[in-house]
């Protein structure tokens, strides 16, 4: 089941159900390809979250079921992943909803004068 | 953990596998433990990630995975049905001669000549079950 580029536009936030290993790859990948080893390196810098091997390989399979990314030709049986159209529409769309979740958040913290 | 230990600890942990994720990720994942082990991570802490990564990966549904499933339980269902007919059938004959033999079974019938003198069979007194407030009584 591939998202189309159609559903990115349309404001549905397909990540809301992937998990955070998934969309802390889209955020890895968002700035060029990568292949596994590189990815684990750029989460744990970005986020400081360790992602397991295992854990990257079923996201990574996930994503690209989705269409969100694409295997690029390997090199050196490294396979580099790259993001897709439509996953870079399914990430700004997720960033948004998490952006206004913490407006939201951050608003009512203030109001309560915690 | 030394070298060829984890590596082996690693492989044999991604033979866990489906064989088509073997095929696709199985010679990347091997160098990407590696190079983790490498870099400090413990080979322990790897196979687990792949331990746990094998298990979803059986576990998730996928739509080839599930008519392999579903054709599986089609073929263990008609194979039971299959037995179940085969025991049902050789145990016909087996009744059938047995119902043959009713005259030397008519001994034990309430009246006839073997039947024990003061006994009243269980037969001649019919069993009724009264349910009362959901307690079962036999009388």
């Amino acid at each position: 089941m591939a998202v189309s580029r159609r559903d990115g536009r349309a404001g549905q936030d397909v990540l809301r159900r992937v998990g955070e290993a998934s969309v802390l790859i889209l955020i890895s990948l968002a700035d060029g390809p990568k292949h596994g080893y590189a990815l684990i390196q750029d989460i744990k810098q970005l986020a400081d979250v360790e992602l397991g091997p295992g854990t990257l390989y079923g996201a990574l399979d996930r994503l690209e079921r989705l269409g969100l990314i694409e295997p690029l030709p390997a090199d050196d049986r490294r396979h580099p992943y790259r993001i897709t159209a439509p996953g870079a529409a399914a990430l700004r769309v997720h960033l948004d909803s998490l952006e206004r979740v913490s407006a939201a958040g951050r608003l009512r913290l203030r109001l309560g004068g915690i | 953990m030394d070298d060829p230990r984890a590596a082996r600890l690693v492989e044999t942990v991604l033979r866990c596998y489906p064989a088509r994720w073997q095929r696709r990720h199985g010679e990347e994942a091997a160098d990407l433990a590696t190079l983790l082990i490498r870099d400090g991570t413990p080979a322990v802490s790897v196979a687990w990630s792949y331990l746990a990564g094998a298990a979803r990966e059986w576990l998730t549904p996928r739509p080839g995975r599930y008519l392999t499933a579903v054709a599986c339980a089609l073929l263990v269902a008609a194979c039971s049905l299959g037995v179940s007919a085969g025991l049902l059938a050789s145990a016909a004959p087996a009744r059938a001669a047995s119902t043959s033999q009713a005259p030397g079974r008519s001994q034990c019938r309430p009246g006839s000549p073997g039947a024990v003198p003061g006994v009243t069979p269980a037969i001649s007194r019919p069993q009724v079950i009264i349910w009362d407030t959901g307690h079962g009584r036999s009388c």
